[in-house]
């Protein structure tokens, strides 16, 4: 298991034990976060699942992909050097603990 | 296993006049089932949709022998997957992101949805499925294109043809007349404009694709544009008149959204509860599984997403239009790769701009008679008109 915290917008935060290899817009989804739509099943098609990478994180998350940011440029929030799809965030024993932040809106 | 039960007596005339009782029976007796009239296997539970859409290597939208392929000249994203669906679909995405459409294009948006609502006669039964939901969706998707030279006739008439002939799965030779007739018309439009697109840059999709650092080819920028026309229209009209038919019928509701200013939920549930585009085929690469039936490699699966928008497992009361649900994990716009390209446009223009501009305008607007809408469609739903008098 993969501890991973997401930071609403309002600032509540929640803490899920996700399994390892799934994507932070998957444990996202099937555990009911609010704040991540992730309309697409992520295939990088839609950009609901934007999220901020916590800046403690930022290294260990690494870096966008070319595609990734491509279609970032359709994110409804504002996009930031944080910023990530969190579909394409696979989640690793390394990433144990990782802090996300949800943007104010996704759609 | 076995394969999926055969049913022989549901029909395609049943399917086009009132397909929910039917599904609401397949979800509760058989979720995977063969329909002999459709020879297709419907899907007809969110989870049995969603996978299916989520896994393009088992579930193929490749289609060398679709009816899609001459009723829009091209081979299309529509029935491409992978890497050669991607390079098409990012080529004309700048076009329809919400920033694009929120900056850009909202103040073009807001005028073009005043210029058609202003026109609208006051005190008397008008018909806004005729008068304000196609033409307007039309008069915005030629902007959003880069072909606002065509008219909304032109455009409403070249869209009901390409999805007449792409449904034309009977090789009939009628609709690929009427297709081919819309085609020469749309090749010689996008040829006369081609230089002029090119040469002033205007964040159009059409722009945007002939601009591109690595264009697409010519012959799939003319496709691309040919899909958003048929696949553009419909769907925002009858997106439009679903919520006016939803809010109007609930007038509790309507008052709350007002209040609340949350025209957004209510779009949204008006697009789950008569999903617009009700269902999509999916070719099966490989032997598989599917809710306890063996599913045959070559057998083509329907995902029925006007069911799964109505499943009991996601949605309490699905079968009622009720805007401020807990949760709308809907699939109006599908998922997957093909997720629709869209759903921005759609939310913003019907969601954000028209539909609080109708009622701001008329505050007193009433449907004539309920019952004397009409609804119809099997893999393209909604009203086929939408009486009201405006107040």
């Amino acid at each position: 298991m993969v501890k991973v915290t997401y930071v609403a917008h309002d600032g509540e935060s929640t803490t899920i034990d996700a399994e390892e290899g799934a994507s932070v817009m998957k444990t996202a989804v099937s555990n009911d976060v609010d704040g991540i739509v992730g309309e697409c099943g992520g295939s990088m098609m839609c950009a609901t699942c934007h999220c901020y990478v916590d800046e403690a994180w930022a290294d260990k998350v690494g870096t966008r992909s070319d595609d990734e940011d491509d279609m970032l440029e359709g994110a409804t929030s504002e996009v930031t050097e944080r910023s990530r799809l969190s579909c394409q965030i696979k989640l690793t024993p390394e990433l144990d603990g990782l802090v996300v932040h949800l943007p104010e809106d996704q759609i | 296993m076995a394969l999926a039960p055969m049913d022989e007596s549901i029909t395609l005339d049943q399917l086009t006049t009132d397909p929910y009782p039917i599904y609401r029976r397949l979800r509760a007796e058989s979720p995977v089932t063969r329909v002999a009239a459709a020879r297709r296997t419907f899907l007809t539970k969110a989870h049995l949709t969603k996978a299916v859409k989520d896994d393009p290597v088992l579930f193929s939208s490749d289609d060398p022998n679709t009816p899609m392929k001459p009723a829009f000249r091209a081979h299309t994203l529509m029935r491409k997957d992978g890497a050669e669906h991607m390079a098409e679909r990012k080529a004309i995405m700048p076009a329809l992101s919400p920033k694009r459409i929120q900056s850009d294009w909202g103040p073009l948006y807001e005028r073009l949805a005043d210029e058609y609502i202003s026109r609208l006669p006051r005190g008397e039964t008008v018909d806004l499925f005729q008068e304000l939901c196609g033409p307007l969706a039309a008069r915005i998707l030629a902007h959003i294109l880069g072909i606002p030279e065509a008219t909304d006739e032109q455009m409403q008439r070249w869209s009901q043809r390409l999805i007449d002939g792409a449904g034309n799965f009977g090789w009939k030779p009628e609709p690929f007349a009427a297709s081919e007739e819309a085609n020469d018309e749309m090749d010689a439009l996008f040829d006369s404009l081609q230089d002029k697109r090119r040469a002033e840059a205007d964040g159009s999709a059409f722009s945007v694709m002939l601009n591109a650092e690595n264009p697409i080819p010519m012959s799939q920028v003319y496709a691309n544009i040919k899909i958003a026309i048929g696949g553009g229209i419909n769907e925002p009209r009858d997106a439009l008149a679903t919520a006016l038919f939803g809010l109007l019928d609930n007038p509790d509701q309507l008052a709350e959204v007002r209040a609340q200013d949350a025209w957004g939920k209510a779009f949204e549930e008006a697009i789950r509860w008569v999903a617009p585009i009700q269902a999509s085929s999916r070719l099966v690469t490989e032997d598989t599984e599917l809710g306890g039936c063996d599913i045959p490699k070559g057998d083509t699966v329907m995902t029925i997403q006007a069911s799964a928008c109505r499943d009991e497992d996601l949605f309490e009361n699905g079968e009622e239009f009720f805007v401020f649900r807990d949760k709308n994990p809907h699939q109006a716009f599908g998922n997957g790769p093909h997720h629709c390209a869209g759903a921005h446009v759609a939310r913003r223009t019907v969601g954000k701009i028209i539909l609080p501009m109708l009622f701001d305008r008329f505050p007193d607007m009433r449907m004539t008679d309920r019952d004397a809408v009409v609804w119809r469609g099997f893999g393209f739903r909604g009203p086929i008109n939408m009486p009201v008098v405006l107040n």
